[in-house]
């Protein structure tokens, strides 16, 4: 039976914008976004494996002179790893992807294209000093950069430019959907681009965090304008920053199972508000949680420290509402594919298809680190287990696997969308990401034990004097997944190569994109300025007892990673 | 907006759990007394010399108790051993231990194996905690913080006597 809907629908306007073919300027513009990502992750990832060797007893033993490849200096890899995965692959993946559900959602062009290239330009250039400035050897600072380790100015400029572009990408974004909403008042934005909005807001407050930082700190103290800095004021305005980051990768990997999986499993997404209530919560309290990386710092009141856990357990419903949103979707899913039983619809999934598979091998890591994100937020936990290797334990099974395996799987649709023509195999790419799911639970295990038993991270092991003999089991599991990971990587990449140049069927599936809104959802919900407005009351509250508490250290001079004596 | 019943079901106990997360932590607190670093004080990172870790080492405070300073630094941890000397200190079992630690350079961090002690040493701020040795045996210290190319060799010893 038909029933008339409350709001007369809007016809989508599909010749101007046509579904499958995109237009050619909106495939040069996500491509090259999508396409520097992914190279990004490539380079960045590539180092993976070769660490979990050089930290494995094992291969000590076997192959005392394992290098990891074009470096000699594991701490010089290590910062590629991290910078190239975490910031650059991530970014510019994610610019593209809110491009394409820009433009699309809104059927309309960008507001600027020529400041969308402007943009690029400056994040590829970043991209292009931080590589030299790594590359050389002058940056091996990790992607954390804490003070008073000083890098050469071109690390800082290129991270300048990478944020300083972001934020212009934002902006781009905000007046496409200003200009969107003038047109179409009372309306409702369609779900992607509303939490997509959410997200540059916050990141745009984050990074003010890490530009203060920087162009205040480091890069002075680079340049030799300033002689001295304060190594805990920076890890304070660093860490402002910090998580807020990890939300900014995971929302987009959140608008493709709100808004994208359920179409591409047949099913519709169980409550469209508790979506939009998941996202602002995501957003609103990222900010006042950054403390909980902080628990370990003389310099952090323990006050604050007990405040920003709680934030954090607030910070974890919005999680805990989509894994009841996304798994009553997926359960409408599995009972369309003839699932009976109780539990049966979480194996009457469409495991096969390389798009699905990814996203739901995505969650099943997002649900291991999950609890292990909220065992380490428990500061008195924390004491146990901060900056040991369950750390990375932890965040490989969240951003190296469910963001990654997500993005992965977004890139199986939209890299042929850009090209015009079909992946250039299913079976490669199941592959692919089913070596990732197995890689990423082995290494997840291996370095949460080896972290129990007390492993320090970011070490190299190798030449450690020392290295606890209750942790080689699991060092040297993690270096099995490291040969599977390895695998999985090669996979993505002759897919990837295979799709752009030797792929010659056409695409036959398009983008699965909402392009209105439901009527249901209250407008209320739309009301960006209240929720900025909380945003930066919290953030005050939460941060600046932080800063005040930092203020007025003594300080301290820079120093390079191979010299024990100040910088000149 | 509408919210289906099983799914308000799931919120509250979302909600319930997370509370008594909360209150598990309270209670390692309250209860358990279980601390973490916090301020203590700071100290100049270039005029260490003129501070009580001028002269870093085990201090005795009698009935079992001692202070042992420290001060990190590219790359080893100067419990005041000789020039040369392995840094390696040995204390009798039981005794409580209140480590007094600082950078004299960049970030470290102090970490102690099989022991719940886990500070980040930032060149201006002082870190303080104790810790009680029940065990005779080996524990070592070992800098957790990525803090230049000698890292990986950054590692002390404590020796818990029999
Ligand atoms: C493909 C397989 C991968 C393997 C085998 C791998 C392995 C590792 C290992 C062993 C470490 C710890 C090194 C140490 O602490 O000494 C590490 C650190 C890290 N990885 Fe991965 N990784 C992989 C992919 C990724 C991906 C896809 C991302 C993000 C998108 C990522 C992000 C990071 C980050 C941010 C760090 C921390 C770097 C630091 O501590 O400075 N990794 N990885
Ligand atoms: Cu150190
Ligand atoms: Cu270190």
């Amino acid at each position: 039976m038909q029933v008339a809907s409350p709001l007369p629908q809007r016809q989508p306007s599909s010749l101007a914008f046509p579904k499958l073919a995109m237009l050619m300027e909106e495939r040069t513009l996500v491509g090259a976004h999508v396409l520097t990502g992914m190279l990004a992750l490539l380079l960045g990832s590539l180092m993976g494996p070769f660490q979990t060797f050089r930290r494995s007893p094992f291969v000590k033993e076997a192959f005392p002179d394992l290098q990891i490849p074009f470096f000699s200096f594991y701490y010089q890899a290590l910062t590629i790893h991290g910078v190239m995965n975490a910031l650059f692959f991530t970014t510019f993946f994610i610019v593209g992807f809110t491009y394409f559900i820009t433009q699309r959602s809104l059927e309309r062009p960008l507001w600027n294209r020529t400041l969308a290239w402007v943009s690029y330009a400056m994040m590829f250039v970043g991209l292009a000093l931080v590589l030299f400035a790594i590359g050389s050897g002058q940056a091996s600072v990790l992607y954390t950069f804490y003070p008073s380790l000083v890098a050469h100015p071109t690390f800082y400029i290129g991270l300048v430019l990478l944020v300083v572009g972001s934020w212009l990408v934002g902006a781009n974004v905000f007046m496409t959907y200003a200009a969107w909403r003038k047109e179409h008042p009372g309306e409702r934005v369609p779900l992607a681009v509303f939490a997509a909005i959410a997200n540059f807001i916050m990141w745009i407050v984050a990074t003010f965090g890490v530009a203060v930082e920087v162009l205040f700190m480091l890069l002075p103290l680079s340049l030799g304008w300033l002689k001295t800095t304060d190594p805990q004021m920076g890890r304070v305005l660093f860490w402002f920053f910090g998580h807020p980051l990890v939300y900014f990768w995971l929302i987009p990997a959140y608008i493709s199972w709100y808004t994208m999986l359920p179409k591409q499993v047949g099913s519709k997404l169980f409550s469209d508000g508790l979506a939009r209530v998941a996202f602002l919560m995501l957003v609103i309290f990222s900010v006042p949680v950054g403390v909980h990386h902080l628990f370990s710092d003389p310099g952090v009141s323990s006050v604050m420290k007990g405040i920003h856990t709680v934030f954090t357990f607030v910070v974890a419903v919005p999680s805990f509402l989509t894994a009841f949103n996304i798994g009553a979707t997926l359960e409408r899913a599995g009972r369309q594919r003839g699932a009976r039983r109780a539990l049966d619809w979480l194996w009457h999934q469409d495991f096969g298809n390389p798009v699905v598979a990814a996203q739901l091998a995505g969650m099943i890591l997002f649900i291991a680190g999950g609890f292990s994100g909220i065992i380490q937020a428990s500061l008195t936990l924390n004491i146990a287990l901060h900056n040991t290797s369950w750390v990375p334990g932890h965040f490989h099974m969240t951003l190296a696997g469910a963001v990654t395996l997500t993005y992965i799987g977004i890139a199986y649709w939209i890299v042929p969308l850009i090209r015009n023509r079909a992946l250039w195999s299913k079976k490669v790419a199941l592959a692919q990401i089913y070596t990732w799911l197995v890689g990423m639970l082995i290494f997840g295990h291996g370095m949460g034990a080896a972290g129990i038993a007390g492993v320090p991270r970011r070490t190299d092991l190798s030449n450690a004097p020392y290295v606890n003999p209750d942790a080689a089991f699991f060092l040297n599991t993690s270096a099995i997944s490291g040969v599977i990971l390895l695998i999985s990587l090669v996979l993505l990449l002759v897919n990837l190569v295979g799709t752009l140049f030797f792929s010659k069927e056409p695409v036959t599936e398009g983008a699965p994109v909402d392009t209105v809104g439901p009527a249901g959802s209250p407008l209320w919900l739309e009301r960006w300025g209240l929720w900025v407005g909380i945003i930066l009351v919290l953030a005050a509250v939460a941060w600046l007892p932080v800063v005040a508490d930092a203020l007025g250290t003594f300080a301290s001079p820079g120093y390079t990673p191979f010299v024990p004596n100040p910088l000149k | 907006m509408y919210i289906d019943r099983l799914e308000r079901y799931w919120i509250y106990a979302v909600a319930g759990t997370l509370g008594v997360f909360s209150a598990a932590l309270l209670a390692s607190v309250f209860i358990f007394g279980v601390t973490l670093p916090s301020p203590v004080g700071r100290v100049d990172p270039m005029q260490l010399d003129s501070t009580e870790f001028a002269t870093p080492g085990l201090r005795s405070m009698g009935d079992n108790q001692y202070t042992l300073h420290v001060v990190a630094k590219m790359w080893q941890f100067d419990l005041g051993q000789a020039k040369g000397k392995p840094a390696e200190i040995h204390i009798p079992k039981g005794a409580e231990v209140t480590f007094v630690v600082t950078s004299k350079d960049v970030t470290h961090g102090f970490y102690i194996e099989h022991h719940d002690m886990n500070m980040m040493l930032l060149p201006g701020q002082i870190a303080r905690e104790k810790a009680t040795f029940k065990k005779p045996g080996t524990y070592h210290i070992i800098c957790h913080e990525y803090c230049g190319s000698g890292h990986q060799n950054m590692i002390a010893t404590i020796i818990v006597d029999a």
